[in-house]
């Protein structure tokens, strides 16, 4: 059984003029130890489906439908009282920012002890014994001193750090990161994905990565979702998708990328840009930018299909596979 | 290159002064009063030739005074020392009239779409404007031809000058700053970070916008940016600074080839590619300073695993390499590297 | 002009503020009630049974009438007459009339000098900003009462009762208006330092624009929206120490009251049973400061939930 598994997850936002859906049919599932990560733009929703696992996300957003099995027990069931023995503990998360999770106003060791002894009974002794065990995992140096220090004297990576110190703390199962190192220059960026990838090999940690960076993507997760417009348009290993992606989004978002072009030459370029919430066009949402589109796709979603390990919902990619399979049977 | 550059930067220097006024500096410490001055080195002595024609590009981390070279160069801040040219001659101490000749020739792009459009002027207005201000004697039916032709030529639909900034996504914003700046023919724009904002997609569109229109207007761009991938596809040369210091500065080509200063090498290695199974990457020692208390000697002395007592004391110069660059580095100019 | 234009009211339609508003009932009575007050005060003339400005109608006979419903009152005078003989309709939405002149004239001073002042302050900063900055706080040490009735007392000693009787109107804008201005200056100040610091201004720069330009059709548009609510707020506030002033004899005569005049002429005589002379245009004046501060709150969360009233 997956250690997490997300079911035809709905999400919407009630909103002045009726319901957005910001989620539509979300499923996937992340084993024991597994690195996913989810790409997408702006606005694809992927945060929206990190801040749901948790039933984190703020009003006026709800879980509309489906479920969030964490270890069988359905997430979006449950009560605020369980959510909150599960997060931090069980389900850490890491954010973009990190003074979105450390108080301005309170040195790095209370914080760390006060997140501990939120769930343990344990003396503060033992609590920061921990902490300062933690902190040495994500190679601070002297970590003794950084516990009676504020998050404004650390510089960014060293705060990224310590933000990942505090999602360790409880020996966590699943770590969720929104973007982490978004906000870092590249030379901190790859270090910290660097020790990131390492602790939760170490740890056997699950980690569930959002990212707009494929490149970052690529590097770590061993497989990946893509995400467009609230819905899942593709997913499998990280390498099959980034070597051959099916979906002509995926396709797109890879060819886009400046390594890909030639030094010089016009970058390949999807048309438009995502639709709003509010103006998500019938059928597939991509048909508006796709140039395969055919009107079966502006009609209905397409399902998903299965091409070699990968699931794409496109009827484009439907349609060669069932050429190959004709192509096949007329030449055995 | 032997023809005169378009733009010159000879020896620009700009602090930013942290202490405050005489009060603020004056404390009273081991029983005397001292007073302390302190001051954000934020470019220390940059050389910089930008040729016609050519894209420019100026990588750096954050703090690394990119984008201050980018606003020292535009005029929007004043330089501490040094001169800024163009077209030979010095602009940096221009002001009024004497400068408005130069505000055409040169424009800027900016960082965040969201806040480089007036939220309270529609679209039409925002590009009539600067058209009106520097052709004062032209017709409203020229004013309003040059808009629409400029919208056209960024790809945004002339019916729509009616909207405001906020009714556009983000590219698309983007697309109407780049309008604005199109709008009054410049020569040359400098382009602070201009697809940081935007999403990869998007940003393949407006990477082709400018590279579009630096073709039909033979424009000269000078391309600040932190995101190394782009410069490879982009830039026709490269300088890549550490803390205010051009550290190199090579032809894209030779740099993406063989990277020769240290911090280039780290930085290149950093940047996340699809092939890569795994980050791999040189690893630096430590951070990166304050600019506050430069290092002494090299400022990059301190995270170089190559330093020796020469770079912890004479401040290294840039030098040609035989491929066509510079680099300031004692290591590879004594050949250590 | 083109195929995409929206229509002004169209625009007003979709708009947060009249969606926020249209859900919003404790707004939409305020606006109403509001609505109709500055309208009688508007159409005073045409809807008061007599003219209490006209001292040949007045009728010592009639005076301290109580309101219909009482024993005693007369039918000509439904909320009863005053010690003079008034008509106390009358002198209540000819009352609220002078009052809410002189809160929106005060208000409309203290803005063109706030705008002004914050303006230059934020935008020149260094030495403008401190001078500047320091009159505001001077200014604002001193209470508005204390120099109103400083500058009050001068006028009337110096003009004479009845000469101060035709200006007092105009005293009484200036010196609210003057008294108050550092509330709004301040208030455009901090909308002015954030707005500086973003893109569209360095663009407006970068193109040449002059100060003066950049100053005012740029970055000042884009500060009005605190102004709205402050200057909302700033109305009642005006009206009050009207009030306050007129209260004290400081104000308005009695000869063309105020809300303020109202209240204090009516309260020597509240000890002799005659309560409605004071009470009745006290309800008037809690109202009409009450729904304008409703409606600056509503304003203040639609436009700027950060925002918090001077």
């Amino acid at each position: 059984m997956a250690l997490l598994e997300v079911k035809n997850l709905d999400v919407r936002f009630a909103v002045r003029g009726g319901d957005l859906t910001a989620l539509r049919g979300i499923s996937f599932s992340l084993d024991k130890g597994e690195r996913l990560g989810l790409v997408g733009e702006s606005g694809a929703g992927k945060s929206v489906a990190a801040f749901s696992i948790l039933n984190l996300i703020a009003q006026p957003g709800y879980i509309a439908g489906g479920q969030i099995l964490f270890e069988g027990k359905d997430l979006a069931a449950m009560s605020e009282r369980e959510l909150r023995k599960i997060r931090g503990n069980r389900i850490a998360m890491i954010f973009q920012d990190p003074m979105m999770t450390l108080n301005p106003v309170l040195t790095i060791g209370t914080q760390m002890v006060e997140a501990i002894k939120a769930h343990r009974r344990i003396s503060t002794k033992d609590a920061r014994a921990i902490a300062v065990d933690k902190l040495r995992k994500v190679q601070i140096p002297s970590p003794e001193k950084r516990l009676d220090q504020y998050p404004h004297e650390l510089s960014g990576g060293m705060r990224q750090r310590v933000i990942i110190a505090i999602a360790l703390l409880l020996d966590p199962e699943i770590i969720i990161a929104d973007e982490p190192t978004t906000a870092l220059d590249v030379t901190i960026q790859a270090e910290i994905m660097a020790l990131l990838l390492d602790l939760c090999e170490q740890e056997n940690v699950a980690l569930m990565l959002i990212t707009h960076d494929l490149g970052v993507v690529s590097q770590v997760s061993q497989r990946m979702l893509v995400m467009y417009s609230g819905r899942i348009i593709e997913q499998g290993p990280t390498r099959e998708i980034i070597n051959d992606a099916q979906h002509p989004y995926t396709q797109g978002l890879i060819n886009a990328l400046p390594q890909m072009g030639e030094p010089g030459a016009r970058l390949f370029q999807i048309p438009g840009a995502m639709p709003s919430l509010k103006n998500v066009p019938s059928g597939c949402p991509f048909n508006p930018r796709c140039s395969f589109a055919t009107d079966e796709c502006r009609r209905t979603m397409p399902e998903y299909v299965r091409a070699g390990n990968v699931d794409v919902a496109c009827y484009e990619v439907e349609r060669l596979i069932a050429q190959e399979q004709q192509a096949r049977e007329v030449t055995p | 290159m032997s023809a005169s550059p378009l733009v010159d930067i000879r020896g620009l220097e700009k602090k930013f002064d942290l202490s405050g006024s005489l009060l603020e500096q004056v404390s009273f410490k081991n029983g005397r009063f001292q007073r302390k001055q302190e001051a954000v080195h934020a470019i220390n002595g940059v050389n910089l030739q930008v040729f016609k024609g050519e894209a420019l590009c100026v990588v750096g981390e954050s703090g690394c005074g990119k984008s201050t070279v980018a606003r020292t160069i535009m005029g929007l801040l004043s330089p501490t020392a040094g001169e800024v040219h163009y077209e030979g001659k010095r602009i940096d101490t221009l002001e009024g009239k004497a400068l408005l000749p130069y505000r055409r020739k040169m424009q800027m792009i900016f960082q965040n779409p969201y806040a480089s459009l007036n939220p309270r002027m529609t679209i039409q207005q925002t590009l009539e404007e600067p058209i009106h201000f520097h052709h004062p004697e032209w017709s409203k039916a020229d004013v309003l031809n040059k808009v629409q032709e400029v919208m056209q030529s960024v790809g945004i639909d002339p019916d729509w000058g009616s909207r405001f900034g906020h009714e556009f996504s983000g590219g698309q914003r983007q697309r109407i700053a780049i309008a604005r700046a199109l709008a009054v023919d410049p020569e040359f724009i400098v382009a602070d970070e201009p697809i940081s904002a935007l999403d990869v997609s998007i940003q393949a569109q407006v990477l082709n916008l400018m590279m579009d229109a630096q073709e039909s207007r033979n424009l000269t761009y000078l391309f600040i940016t932190h995101d190394l991938a782009v410069v490879e596809h982009f830039g026709t040369r490269v300088a890549v600074m550490y803390l205010g210091r051009v550290c190199e500065l090579a032809p894209t080509k030779a740099l993406f080839a063989s990277p020769r200063h240290p911090y280039t090498q780290a930085l290149l290695s950093a940047i996340p590619r699809l092939e890569d199974g795994r980050p791999n990457y040189i690893r630096l020692q430590g951070e990166v300073p304050t600019p506050v208390n430069l290092p002494s000697g090299c400022v990059f002395h301190g995270r170089c695993p190559y330093a020796n007592d020469r770079c912890r004391q004479e401040i290294p110069e840039l030098f040609a390499t035989d491929d066509g660059g510079q680099v300031a580095c004692h290591g590879v100019e004594e050949g250590r590297l | 002009m083109m195929t995409a234009t929206v229509s002004r009211w169209a625009r007003v339609r979709d708009s947060f503020l009249w969606y926020s508003f249209k859900r919003d009932k404790v707004a939409i009575a305020s606006f109403i009630v509001l609505l109709a007050m500055v309208l009688s005060a508007i159409f005073a003339p045409l809807l008061a049974p007599t003219d209490p400005y006209d001292l040949a109608l007045i009728d010592i006979m009639n005076s301290e009438l109580p309101p219909v419903g009482m024993s005693g009152a007369d039918g000509a005078f439904p909320l009863g007459t005053d010690a003079q003989g008034r008509d106390m309709l009358s002198t209540i939405l000819y009352g609220t009339r002078v009052s809410l002149m002189i809160g929106f004239g005060a208000v409309i001073l203290q803005a063109a000098l706030g705008i002004m002042f914050g303006l230059l302050a934020g935008y020149l900063g260094g030495r403008v900003d401190a001078i500047l900055m320091r009159i505001a706080d001077v200014q604002l040490s001193f209470s508005t009462l204390m120099v109103a009735i400083i500058v009050g007392a001068v006028f009337k000693a110096s003009f004479g009762s009845l000469m101060f009787g035709e200006i007092a109107i105009y005293m009484l804008i200036f010196i609210i208006g003057v008294a108050e201005w550092p509330q709004i200056a301040r208030t455009v100040r901090a909308s002015v330092l954030a707005e500086k610091k973003k893109e569209y201004v360095d663009a407006a720069k970068v193109m040449g624009f002059r100060t003066n330009r950049i100053m005012f059709r740029h970055i000042l548009p884009n500060t009005l929206s605190p102004i709205f609510v402050i200057g909302t707020v700033q109305i009642a506030n005006a009206i009050i120490s009207e009030a306050a002033l007129s209260f004290l004899g400081l104000g308005m005569p009695e000869t063309q009251p105020s809300l303020g005049s109202l209240i204090k002429s009516g309260f020597d005589y509240i000890q002799s049973g005659s309560w409605w002379i004071t009470l009745l245009p006290g309800l008037v004046l809690v109202v009409l400061v009450l729904v304008i501060n409703l409606l600056g709150d509503w304003l203040r969360d639609v436009m700027n939930p950060r925002l918090y009233k001077g």
